[in-house]
Formats: structure tokens, C-alpha cells, sequence
């Protein structure tokens, strides 16, 4: 069979992919353009009247400065989360690839966080720096920790961080690990020999060729923290004084709990814009950076 | 012999040097594990007067087991969760590792279609196709409350980013001469994509299975909204009665995370050797 | 050869597949022998007060083996709004769900059927009504004020603890004072979640409004205001006397309400504002003997420190739709009066769970204590009734106002600004 035929195309393409492209579109592209059709009514969510309203859920959108303010906090934390949460899975990386002992172990030690949901996650957390942190500082008095770090609108801020950098570096970490492992180990000893330090090795040798690892990492903890809602929901609940909703907590609450769902939808629609816009560009940079390398 | 006796001198500090920041670093990723194995043991007064005591004023008790295995009815729970993640899991292995295959190897209008709408898909949030989701499948279709449709929509879910995941090892790690090899020899490209790719991508299929198996096991949301029928509860929405707006009871949420973590631990003690072996492997090949 | 290895080899992988899809269909072939076995009658039911879950579900056995009608419990830890919303686009709505008013007056006109002809109409004050149709069974009467701990005071004060002494604000903080003299350093606990905070304590400056609906509709039309008006000052001087008052003082947005409701039952605070549902968290403690309700201690002379605000509460609605058959809504009828008819369904109210009842002709004798005060309240007519239309999103923005002002991050002229921009820029509620 020859193979530039747009039937051994089709049948290649269907043999491979078809399974998927059916359970792709069927789950997440058909959903996603009804979605898409439901930001033009102004149902409320449990009505059986969808009444056609135009674009005015974008307009009401543009004015919804609550949630620009989330959207805004939302880069903010997802910045400061996805640098620290790459920063320590790469240096935790790093660290157990050199041949400590009991590196296997520690693997799967950093790894274990990434085991548990992401509600109870957030309620054992809470727990954390609600109770365990502010009776440390108590019976010690470290005067840092006996108040809680949730009350204040920065302390909340951090607090979602920290679970953020604890909840993804393992998993990050092992992208990294594999990444290290994969550097082809003469090329580092011919660095070695030439007479690179190890520093000159690991930023001109090491890191370039663990381009797809970074890409690949940036892309994953840019995407899941543009999109933060189980650990927000549980951690803060958007408190205090509202200054901790991020964008999907708001996009819920205008959808569900406010029942202004076309508004929440159509918001939705801007914070996957964003975040796509924001993950395209970084995988964008990251090819033409893995091409030169 | 004198240089080598420094360099191996220097290694053992710069290692015993990494062993502590490892150790230092370890303490702080389990302090939160330790806190729920200190208080889980524990009665709710002295888990809320003191979090921090080994044993509460009330002594040590064991019964946030029972009464959280009681009222999420456990091991029903439990049967529901190892079907459907076993069962998602695995097809999402086998048709987004197929997928990744067809898509590297060909440079087809259909395939680069299909892979950027599944990168963009990864940045959707799904509270935007939740309503959607269920309005067509249950109004329309009339098909949830079944496990098969929730391993469906699992699998339909996962397969963009399992997709992406394989898309990069077949790019990296499957060299194309082995194919032509293999095509020369005879092979259909079903075999050689069976013969040849699929034995390769071992590392990739253990993460995936690990990160999708921990994804299917602790997701909430999505079959919150598919399994409207008690018999059918997976252990994340049999737990949601131990919290609400208004009240949570630690005591309990510690025991169901206890009971709910172990099997997906035992996943990810036996793969994250096999992980680490095929890494290995394939770096030694190439 | 290698042929040959193929072919194990997918062999195997649609083995695996077809075992895995079987495993899947044979789960949903069970559910669907399961829902139609039997012949009998199977009802569902949303129950929203999560304290109540597991005796609901004992009920729920018990109930099915009696009358042979099968029953389930569900519960969702989503919002009702959010939860009920699911169940409506996928076609499965509950025979039976339990909500709050507002959402019986959301959801009523399209989604429930009314009840009217009901004997259970005649025996209760709290029932629902959107239009003239009965279409909300109230499950208990709940009811806000402020919790006190009497043992706690008593063992300071040395005299027995009578409420209505100190129903003048002048009064309760002389008293509080009495009792950090006596040792109690700070005497006050305050929830800082947003629903207590704004739908609960902010919501009494409307309802104890001499006509609450002519005032919401003034606060919506810009011409009520709040900065100047005499009950929203009277009250926010309670709240004034409670912040500084307060265990949490210097960090009161870090109060963990289990810590709050311990240190109550405990007797380490001996006043909280809050409601008798605080019941079912204080009762996991080492609560003391003597613990009951009192009305918000108030300077302003106009009877309101004589009452609480609440009356009926969490309201049962039957579905109308085509998705629940005729048998099912008859279930559903029968069910809710073998509630308030029967004595095993009124022990299950009153007993099992704890709560006030709701209708005149049953007994509760055996409440707990923040119940009694309740139920002697509302037998007295000392109930301030509930404005059940407030905005969906009012106790999330006013929660945070409310928040500031608690942290003290805001003044009460801010407050009151924020308040009067709220409602000023709020789509009215219909009612």
C-alpha cells in the first residue's frame, strides 16, 4: 500500500488515534462548544429556560471587577508557585541523583504529597498552620507562628504557596530526575576533562540538554496553578475579606453559588484564555530554546 | 593515590553535605503526614484542644477507623475506586501511547490538529464543562451512574496530557532507525509499533500509570457529578460527609486519607523502582 | 515468528481491554437490576444539615424495613444551589430534597409540587409558600442569639445566671466585666466564618427592621440608608462590646470555630453569638451542665432584646418533574407524614437528631439545651422572623466587610458605605 494515500492516512490515523479522538471530542471538545453556547443565555443554572441573551454575560464580565482582582492574585501566586515549585524539584532532583545513599528512598518520600486529593490536602493544611504551627509557636513563642498565617491576606497568599511548592515539587521532581538521568553520561566526562568545573558543567552541558524536562514542568505547574481550586476551596475558602478567591473559585461561586452561570462561564472562558495564552508562549520559548541547544 | 584520597575525601562531605539538606527537606514534606498519624489516634476534644500532644487527655483510641470505614461504607467504596481507576488507567495507557505514535511519526493535518487541541484542552478549567458535561450525557444520553461512563470520561479526560507525556518520550527515546528496521524486515506499522515502540516507552507507561492512577483515585469532582448512586460512590465522594461549609471533622478526614493513601502507596513503592530501572535503561541505550 | 508474537500480543491487549470494559458494564447492569427489582417503591432524598447524615441514614433503614417504601440519604458537601443545579441537567432530581427557603422560592415555581391539600399544612406556622402553594415542609425551627455557658458564669458571679437581667447592652458588659474581674480574661468568642458574620448577624440589622421588606427595598433603591439608622448602630454596639471582648482579640480572623465552640462548652468563654445548630459541634466536647440562648443584649428600648431572630429552617420539597413518577411523589407525601404523625418519625426529629420541631402537635421533651431555649422562645411568640431574600452572593461580599471591620482593618462608616454600595448596585431579589 502506498503510503501517501489519504486512505492509508485514514486508516493508519483511525487505527491509532481513533479510539481517543472519539473519546477526546466526545468528553471534552463537545462539552466545551455547548459551554461555549451557554455564555450567550442568561440561564441560572437550574431553570429550564435558557433565554438567548447575546453578549451582554461578556459585558457583565468586563465589569465584574471582583474578578480581574482574582484573575490579577491568580498570576501573581501562580508566578511565585511555578518559580519555587521548579526551583525545588529541580534542586531536590539534583540532589538524589548524585548517589546518596538512600536516594531511592528519599524519592519516594518527596513524591508521597502528590498520593493525596486535593480537598483533604488542603483541610489537613489548614489544620497545619491553623493548629500545629500556632501551638508550636505558642509553647516555644516564636512570635512568627502563634498567630495563624490564614488570617492575613498575604499570610493566606503564602500559606496557598507553600501547599502549592509541597504538593507538586516531587512530582516535578521526577520529570527532573528522569531529565538528569537522561544526559548521556560521557558527554558530561568529556566536559569534565576539558576542564569545565562543575558549575560550567551542569549550567552549559547539564541544564541545555534538559530543555524538554524544563518545558515540560513549566508547562505542567503553570497550567494546574492557573486552574488552583480543590486546596483553594479548602485551604482559605477565598478568606479573609475575599482576598484569597482565585480565578476558578470566583468563576464557581459566579456560576453556582451566585447562580449567574452564563457570567461564570463566560469568565471561565478569559481564565482559559489566559492560561492558554501564558502555556502556548512558554512552550513556544522552550522549542525554539531546544532547537538552538 | 594521594588526589584520589582528597577527591574521594571531598565526596564524602559534599555528600554527607546533601544527605543533611535531604533530610532537612524530607522532615518538612512529611510534617503534615506526621501531624495526621499523631492526632488520628485521638478523640475530637483533644484533637481541638492539642494538636500537638502525642497522647490526648481522653487517651489513645482507635475509633475515627471504624466510625470513618462505617459511614463511608469502606469497602464498597474501596471495590468502586480499584475498577474504576485499574480500568482507566489502563486504557489510558494504551490509546494515548498509540495516539503519541501516530502523531510524532506523521506530519498530518489531522494529527497536528488533534495535538494542539489536546495541549489546550490541558488549560481548561473544568468547572467550564461540568454543567455541559452532565447536561448532555445525562439529559441528552441518559447514561450516567455507571461506572463504564465515568471510565469514559476518565479516560477522554486523561488523554491529552497522557498524550503529551508519551509525545515526548517517542519523540526522545524511540530512535527511528529501529523502526525502519523493522518495517524492512516486514512488520506492519501495528507490529512495529507494538514489537519495537511500545516495549520502549516502559518509563513513560509507569509514570503515566502512577500519575493517572493517583488522578483517578483522588478525583472528586467528575465523579461527583457521574455516580449519583450510593452503590456506585468512589472513596473521595463517600468521604465528603466528614466535611461541609460549616463543620469538618479532622479526626475523621485523618483516618479516610489514612486508609485512602495506602494502595496507591503500594502502586508507587512497586513503580518507582520500575521507574527508576527503565530510566536507567534507555539512557544506557542511547 | 515475530508475527506470531504480535498477535499474543494484541490478543492480550484486547483481552485486557474486554475485561476491563466488562468489569465497568457488569457494575452498571447490577445498578440497573437494582432499580428495577423488587417492584416496590424507592425514594431518594437530599439531606443538607450534614450533622444529622448518619441518623438519617439508620432512619432510612429502618423506615424501608417498616413500610417496605426503599429510602436513600445522599448528601453533598458542594453549595445546595451547586449540587441541585447537577442534578437537574442530568435528569435525576431527588424525589426528596432538603434546602433552605430561599432555594424552595428559587427553585419552587418550576421544580416542586405543592402540598397544599396536606394535613401536615394546618399544624405549622413555617411552612413555604411560593404564590398560594404549600410547597416548602419546614424540618425543625432553628433560631440566632447569643450562647451562653451559665456554670461558667455562676462560677464567677456566684448567682445563679438569669438572661433577662442583662438585656440591656449596659447591663451584659457590666457583666462581662464582673467576669474578667472574677478571672475570665477574655469572656467572648466571635466565628469569623462569612456566613455567621453576614448572613447571620448582619442579617438581624435587617430583620429587626420595624418593616424589614420596606427597608430592603430602600437599601436597593439607594433611599434606606445604614450609616445613621438606630437598630444597625444598636447592634454593631453589641458587636463592638463582643470584639473587644473577644478570646481571639488580637488575631480574631485566625478563630478556628471548633476551637471557639470548645472553649464555650468548656466553659473557658461563656458567650458566643450563634444559633442552636451550634449544638451539634459544642456536644463532641466536655460541654458543661447549663448552656442555653438569650436574645442580643440591645440599649435600644423596642422589645428586640426580648427575642430571637429565626422560625422555621431547611425546608423538604417534592419534585415535579417527569423524571419522578406518581408512586414516588405519594412515597415522598407519605414519608413526610409519618414525620410529623408518627411517633417513630417524631422521635426521630425531636430524639434522634436533636431538633426544634416545626409543627404544634408535636412533643419535644427531650431537646438539647440551645433547643430548649429555642422551643421556649418560640412557643412564647419570641420569635423575629427570617428575611429569606437576601442576594445569593450577600453573605460572601458582606462576610468580607464584616471581616474587615472584626480585624479591624475598617470603621463602621466604611462599613456602613460598603453596605448601602452593596445593595445600591444588587439586581433585586423577586419575592
Amino acid at each position: 500500500m502506498k503510503k501517501n494515500t489519504l486512505s492509508y492516512k485514514c486508516q493508519q490515523y483511525a487505527m491509532f488515534a481513533g479510539v481517543s479522538t472519539a473519546a477526546f471530542v466526545a468528553v471534552v471538545i463537545l462539552p466545551f462548544v455547548y459551554g461555549l453556547y451557554l455564555t450567550f443565555t442568561s440561564w441560572d443554572g437550574v431553570s429550564k429556560n435558557k433565554p438567548f441573551v447575546g453578549l451582554s454575560n461578556y459585558t457583565a464580565t468586563f465589569s465584574d471587577t471582583a474578578f480581574w482582582q482574582a484573575l490579577g492574585r491568580t498570576v501573581i501566586y501562580s508566578a511565585i508557585s511555578v518559580i519555587l515549585v521548579n526551583v525545588v524539584a529541580f534542586a531536590l532532583a539534583y540532589l538524589v541523583t548524585r548517589g546518596v545513599k538512600g536516594q531511592n528512598f528519599f524519592r519516594a518520600g518527596f513524591f508521597i504529597p502528590n498520593l493525596i486529593g486535593g480537598i483533604v490536602l488542603g483541610y489537613v493544611w489548614k489544620f497545619v498552620f491553623n493548629r500545629a504551627f500556632v501551638a508550636l509557636g505558642t509553647s516555644f513563642s516564636i512570635g512568627a507562628l502563634s498567630t495563624s498565617w490564614l488570617a492575613t491576606t498575604g499570610g493566606a497568599m503564602l500559606c496557598l504557596i507553600i501547599v502549592s511548592v509541597w504538593q507538586y515539587a516531587g512530582y516535578m521532581m521526577l520529570i527532573y530526575v528522569a531529565g538528569f538521568m537522561s544526559v548521556p553520561k560521557d558527554l558530561i566526562e568529556a566536559a569534565q576533562i576539558d576542564g569545565c568545573t562543575p558549575n560550567q558543567t551542569m549550567f552549559h552541558v547539564t541544564v541545555p540538554l534538559m530543555t524538554s524536562s524544563f518545558v515540560q514542568c513549566l508547562f505542567l505547574t503553570i497550567t494546574r496553578c492557573f486552574m488552583v481550586y480543590d486546596v483553594n476551596l479548602s485551604l482559605t475558602k477565598g478568606e479573609p475579606f475575599n482576598t484569597s478567591v482565585m480565578a476558578a473559585m470566583h468563576v464557581y461561586n459566579q456560576a453556582f453559588t451566585y447562580k449567574k452561570y452564563g457570567v461564570g462561564q463566560a469568565e471561565a472562558l478569559i481564565l482559559f484564555i489566559v492560561c492558554a495564552v501564558v502555556g502556548v508562549t512558554q512552550v513556544y520559548i522552550g522549542k525554539k530554546a531546544e532547537v538552538a541547544a | 593515590m594521594t588526589e584520589n584520597q582528597a577527591a574521594a575525601r571531598s565526596k564524602r562531605i559534599s555528600h554527607a553535605i546533601m544527605l543533611i539538606i535531604l533530610i532537612v527537606m524530607f522532615f518538612a514534606f512529611i510534617f503534615p503526614f506526621l501531624m495526621v498519624i499523631i492526632n488520628v489516634f485521638k478523640t475530637k476534644a483533644d484533637i481541638t484542644s492539642d494538636p500537638l500532644s502525642i497522647l490526648g487527655a481522653h487517651g489513645f483510641t482507635l475509633k475515627n477507623f471504624p466510625e470513618a470505614m462505617k459511614k463511608m461504607n469502606f469497602w464498597r467504596s474501596f471495590g468502586n475506586s480499584a475498577i474504576i481507576t485499574i480500568s482507566s488507567t489502563i486504557l489510558t495507557i494504551i490509546f494515548s501511547a498509540m495516539t503519541a505514535f501516530v502523531i510524532v511519526r506523521n506530519k498530518w493535518k489531522a494529527c497536528t490538529l488533534l495535538f494542539s487541541l489536546m495541549v489546550a484542552s490541558m488549560v481548561i478549567p473544568f468547572q467550564v464543562l461540568m454543567i455541559p458535561l452532565v447536561s448532555l450525557y445525562g439529559g441528552t444520553l441518559g447514561i450516567l451512574n455507571h461506572r463504564a461512563t465515568l471510565i469514559f470520561m476518565h479516560t477522554g479526560f486523561s488523554l491529552a496530557m497522557a498524550t503529551f507525556m508519551f509525545h515526548g518520550a517517542i519523540h526522545t527515546n524511540v530512535p527511528v532507525d529501529l523502526e525502519e528496521a523493522a518495517d524492512i524486515d516486514g512488520c506492519s506499522r501495528w507490529q512495529t509499533y507494538w514489537l519495537i515502540v511500545f516495549p520502549l516507552l516502559k518509563p513513560t507507561i509507569a509514570t503515566v500509570a502512577i500519575i493517572d492512577a493517583m488522578a483517578f483515585w483522588n478525583d472528586y469532582l467528575l465523579p461527583s457529578l457521574v455516580l449519583g448512586r450510593k452503590e456506585l460512590y468512589t472513596i473521595p465522594i463517600a468521604t465528603q460527609v466528614f466535611y461541609g461549609t460549616y463543620s469538618t471533622d479532622i479526626g475523621l478526614i485523618m483516618a479516610a486519607l489514612l486508609l485512602a493513601i495506602l494502595p496507591i502507596l503500594l502502586l508507587y513503592v512497586f513503580l518507582q523502582r520500575y521507574i527508576v530501572e527503565g530510566v536507567t535503561a534507555g539512557a544506557v541505550k542511547s | 515468528m515475530k508475527k506470531c508474537s504480535a498477535l499474543i500480543l494484541a490478543l492480550l491487549m484486547a483481552l485486557s481491554l474486554a475485561a476491563c470494559g466488562g468489569g465497568g458494564d457488569g457494575g452498571a447492569a447490577s445498578d440497573a437490576a437494582q432499580d428495577s427489582g423488587g417492584g416496590s417503591v424507592k425514594i431518594t432524598i437530599f439531606n443538607s444539615k450534614s450533622e444529622i447524615q448518619s441518623q438519617f441514614e439508620e432512619m432510612a433503614a429502618e423506615y424501608s424495613k417498616a413500610t417496605g417504601v426503599g429510602v436513600e440519604v445522599y448528601f453533598s458537601s458542594d453549595t445546595v444551589a451547586a449540587h441541585m443545579a447537577t442534578r437537574y441537567a442530568s435528569n435525576d432530581p431527588y424525589t426528596l430534597a432538603m434546602v433552605d427557603a430561599k432555594d424552595v422560592y428559587s427553585l419552587g415555581a418550576e421544580h416542586a409540587i405543592d402540598m397544599s391539600g396536606e394535613d401536615w399544612v394546618a399544624n405549622t406556622q413555617y411552612a413555604v409558600s411560593v404564590g398560594d402553594q404549600v410547597m416548602g415542609f419546614p424540618v425543625c425551627v432553628e433560631a440566632r442569639g447569643v450562647m451562653y455557658n451559665a456554670d461558667a458564669i455562676e462560677a464567677i458571679t456566684g448567682t445563679p445566671f438569669v438572661p433577662s437581667d442583662y438585656a440591656t447592652l449596659d447591663a451584659f458588659k457590666g457583666l462581662l466585666e464582673t467576669l474578667v474581674a472574677g478571672g475570665m480574661e477574655a469572656p467572648v468568642g466571635i466565628m469569623k466564618e462569612d456566613w455567621s458574620l453576614a448572613g447571620h448577624f448582619l442579617a438581624e440589622t435587617y430583620e429587626e427592621q420595624p418593616d424589614v421588606f420596606a427597608y430592603v427595598d430602600g437599601l436597593y433603591a439607594g433611599t434606606s440608608t445604614v450609616a445613621d439608622n438606630e437598630k444597625f448602630n444598636s447592634l454593631m454596639d453589641f458587636f463592638d462590646v463582643m470584639k473587644q471582648y473577644n478570646y481571639a482579640a488580637a488575631s480574631p480572623i485566625a478563630a478556628e470555630r471548633e476551637v471557639s465552640e470548645q472553649k464555650l462548652a468548656e466553659g473557658e468563654i461563656a458567650f458566643m453569638f450563634g444559633g442552636n445548630w451550634d449544638w451539634s459541634m459544642i456536644n463532641a466536647y466536655d460541654y458543661s451542665e447549663h448552656l442555653g440562648m438569650m436574645p442580643v443584649p440591645q440599649n435600644l428600648d423596642d422589645g428586640d432584646n426580648q427575642k430571637l431572630v429565626g422560625g422555621g429552617s431547611k425546608f423538604f420539597f417534592i419534585d415535579s418533574s417527569e423524571y419522578t413518577s406518581d408512586e414516588q411523589r405519594q412515597a415522598a407525601k407519605d414519608f413526610l407524614n409519618w414525620l410529623v404523625f408518627n411517633e417513630d418519625g417524631n422521635k426521630f426529629l425531636t430524639e434522634d437528631c436533636a431538633l426544634v420541631p416545626a409543627f404544634s402537635n408535636i412533643a419535644a421533651e427531650n431537646l438539647d439545651p440551645l433547643g430548649a431555649s429555642v422551643k421556649a422562645y418560640a412557643d412564647a411568640g419570641n420569635l423575629i422572623d427570617n428575611y429569606n431574600y437576601l442576594p445569593d452572593d450577600h453573605y460572601s461580599m458582606m462576610g468580607a466587610e464584616m471581616q474587615k471591620y472584626l480585624a479591624g482593618q475598617e470603621d463602621r462608616a466604611a462599613l456602613a458605605a460598603a453596605i448601602e454600595q452593596y445593595w445600591a448596585s444588587t439586581t433585586p431579589v423577586a419575592r
